[in-house]
């Protein structure tokens, strides 16, 4: 697999300024690093705060990133940091009543402690649209699609792997990515200027 | 633009192409769910699906109340 960190340039250019490109990043890894942090704390709000907590840290220390591992290597260890401190400062109220290996298998992404029961419905509406979506996808744009999302394969790896050019590659996970967002838009609704 | 909304939440666009992309993608509402919605969907296909309750916005809201600003020498691992 190669290693060519995706989000050098974005972060190169947060490094010089652009508060965009900064953005850019918190929206694409912002369910990645809840999930990771929900390993630690019990409630859906400790898990928000603490999320936060971690993009203003990674903000912040922003010049101190080299790249010498990737920037979601270096986002990740700071939420790892950033959890572990909160717990040893309040672990009964961050823990609750469980040790952090019980929750990973009960955690659900969103809705780590089951609060809000309508989170947990959308959450589920939106998985069922993205699968009901890609079972009727072409199955050239599926494997493309999936291949980069859940295979962690780079474009060149999948142009490889697929036998196909470079920008057919761009190509078929843009157009994957369309016949998915449609069939998800009337689940989601218009939200425009509510999620970035 | 799509294609290349696409291509920028992949990392894939070469540095002369990204800030003119981002630009565009940064003051064009439509183009910017587009970007979360690309995320939306690749989390939701890793098992990961949440609720779109705007969980970017506050992080972004949270940032602006806090004046965040890029601090050289500051350690992001500090306790």
């Amino acid at each position: 697999m190669e290693n060519a960190d995706p989000d050098i340039e974005l972060v190169r250019l947060a490094q010089s300024g652009d508060a965009h490109a900064f953005e850019a990043l918190v929206v694409k890894y912002q369910r990645r690093i809840a999930r990771h942090v929900a390993r630690y704390v019990r409630r859906a709000v400790d898990v928000e705060d603490l999320v936060q907590d971690t993009f203003i840290r990674a903000y912040r220390g922003l010049s101190a990133f080299r790249g010498d591992s990737a920037f979601y290597s270096w986002l990740y260890r700071i939420a790892t940091n950033v959890a572990i401190t909160a717990v040893k400062r309040e672990p009964m109220v961050l823990l609750g009543d469980s040790a952090p290996e019980e929750r990973i298998d009960a955690f659900e992404p969103g809705v780590s402690d089951g609060d809000d029961p309508e989170r947990h419905v959308m959450a589920g509406q939106i998985a069922d649209a993205v699968q009901r979506a890609l079972a009727r996808l072409q199955p050239d744009l599926a494997a493309a699609l999936m291949l980069y999302e859940v295979e962690g394969r780079s474009y060149p790896e999948i142009a490889r792997m697929l036998e196909i050019p470079l920008g057919t590659v761009r190509t078929r996970i843009f157009r994957a990515r369309e016949f998915i967002a449609k069939r998800l838009e009337p689940v989601l609704g218009s939200q425009r200027s509510r999620r970035w | 633009m799509s294609l290349k909304v696409s291509e920028l939440f992949d990392g894939q666009l070469a540095s002369a192409e990204l800030e003119p992309v981002l630009k565009n993608v940064a003051s064009d509402p439509g183009s910017r769910d587009r970007f979360t919605i690309y995320g939306l969907i690749g989390d939701s296909l890793r098992g990961n699906s949440t609720p779109d309750d705007g969980y970017s916005l506050r992080i972004l809201q949270r940032m602006r109340e806090q004046a965040a600003r890029i601090e050289p020498g500051f350690d992001p691992f500090a306790d």
